[in-house]
């Protein structure tokens, strides 16, 4: 690349393409940044917890460099729109959540219920796409503070990733981290092949 | 039992559209299903068969079809997915016809006049005709602002195509429009990003335009219109937020004359 990205478009780039999930992720990571007065992750100084897996994730990988593969982005399965970015350096962390009852657009309703339908007239198609640029300029003019509430929590930082030493699963011969295998009848044994005899032993 | 199942034909199988209908509706290409459990379908088709004994319906989709509200047009876009050029590097552009970024065939009754301009100096460019579409080369690869603009006549119609592009890195300056007869002009040179509001000018001999109707559409567009049909004010300006990635096209239509200007962005 010869010349920077925004936020915007390194979400983009990630994801593939903007979607509003996507722009949610990304106010909340400029934010994130301004408010705890950080730069983007090099190695480990952010942590990110999220509490769902949609489009708005990508955005927080790709612009906060907290990531799936650095260890430093952690999942927990609430179905939440929230985000929690934790600075190390500072030790503060910061709660971000979509506003539940934010007013949908006219534009918004109108989308919505043409996704609805199974099939589409071709003027409906043109409508739909209209109406997509329209939403998705409005959400990104919109400031932070009118789709997200926030506040500073307390949270026990998660320690950096570690890495463990690897051992040879007994049945398929493979690598496996050690604290993930299980030591069967003295041997180690990888979690898929476990579930496999296990599976065997309930037919 | 009055009540029909409708299938969908597509190719050689049949699908289960909707299941014990009851009221058909047939407006032009569109037909409204639905059936006695209150369901609701429409789609774009046309009824092949009835098969009245045995209560089947088969219906055939009507392929979605590109209809234009405007006159063909031509653009050009940079051949390089960069986004701009680099000095010595052979600097080339892609000229189409089509409509909102839809490549059709180039018509052969087209006349066709190329040229491009570096920082104010007109250079002369080699083109190739391929299959479709032109290629437009420069002759000369000059670090600066080239603008590379297409003329292509059939009697009165006149499709004028413009595109501005960087070759080298530290390109700045003011854009001049390009002296078409009816043009779209940015109201400054800089690096565009998706996100940000773009404002444009629309000329008509050399004269700001007001109250034209320009479209504005993008790579990958999904509808068969350009999203975007915006008006210029009373100073001939019109802007639009960027919302999609890749480059945009803005065009304007003036009687015969149909003149397009392809915004290019890094990304």
């Amino acid at each position: 690349m010869c010349r920077d990205s925004t936020p915007l478009e390194k979400a983009v780039q990630f994801h593939g393409h903007i979607c509003p999930g996507l722009i949610y992720g990304v106010k909340a990571a400029e934010f994130a940044m301004k408010y705890l007065e950080v730069e983007p992750d090099e190695d480990e100084e952010l942590v990110a917890i999220v509490e769902h897996n949609s489009c708005g994730v990508d955005a927080i990988q790709a612009i906060l460099s907290c990531t799936f593969g650095k260890g430093n982005l952690i999942f927990k399965d609430y179905g939440k729109h929230a985000y929690t970015v934790i600075s190390r350096k500072s030790g503060k962390a910061l709660r971000m959540h979509l506003k539940f009852n934010r007013p949908r657009t006219p534009e918004e309703e109108r989308y919505r219920a043409l996704t609805e339908q199974e099939f589409l007239r071709p003027e409906n198609k043109d409508e739909m796409e209209e109406l997509r640029g329209r939403i998705l300029a409005d959400l990104l003019s919109k400031p932070f503070q009118d789709l997200f509430d926030y506040e500073e929590v307390e949270v026990n930082i998660p320690d950096k990733a570690k890495i463990y030493p690897t051992v040879q699963c007994e049945v398929c011969k493979e690598g496996v981290m050690e604290p993930r295998a299980r030591r069967v009848e003295g041997k180690w044994i990888c979690q898929p092949c476990l579930e496999r005899r296990e599976g065997i032993k309930d037919v | 039992m009055c009540e029909a199942n409708v299938y969908l034909k597509r190719g050689d199988k049949e699908e289960l559209l909707m299941e014990k209908v009851d009221r058909i509706t047939v407006e032009g290409e569109t037909i409204f299903l639905v059936s006695v459990f209150g369901e609701r379908k429409m789609l774009k088709a046309r009824i092949k068969e009835m098969e009245l004994v045995d209560h089947r319906i088969i219906m055939e989709e009507i392929p979605w079809e590109v209809k234009a509200t405007r006159s063909k047009e031509i653009w050009l876009e940079p051949d390089s997915k960069h986004g701009h050029f680099h000095p010595g590097e052979e600097v080339r552009f892609l000229l189409y016809y089509g409509y909102n970024m839809q490549k059709e065939e180039w018509p052969n009754d087209l006349e066709l006049e190329v040229y491009a301009i570096v920082d104010g100096e007109t250079k002369e460019v080699e083109r190739e005709k391929k299959e479709g579409f032109w290629i437009i080369k420069l002759k000369e690869s000059k670090e600066g602002l080239v603008t590379a603009c297409a003329i292509a006549k059939r009697g009165q119609e006149r499709l004028l195509a413009k595109v501005v592009i960087e070759n080298g890195h530290h390109v700045h300056g003011r854009l001049h429009p390009a002296g078409l007869p009816l043009e779209i002009v940015p109201s400054e040179y800089r690096h565009v990003h998706l996100g940000e509001e773009y404002e444009f000018l629309v000329l008509k001999d050399g004269r700001p335009l007001h109250q034209a109707k320009v479209f504005a559409t993008y790579q990958g567009v999904r509808s068969a219109n350009p999203p975007h049909q915006l008006t210029t004010d009373e100073r001939g300006q019109g802007r639009v937020m960027l919302t999609a990635p890749g480059n945009w096209l803005f065009s304007v239509q003036d009687h015969d004359t149909v003149s397009t200007f392809t915004l290019v962005k890094d990304y």
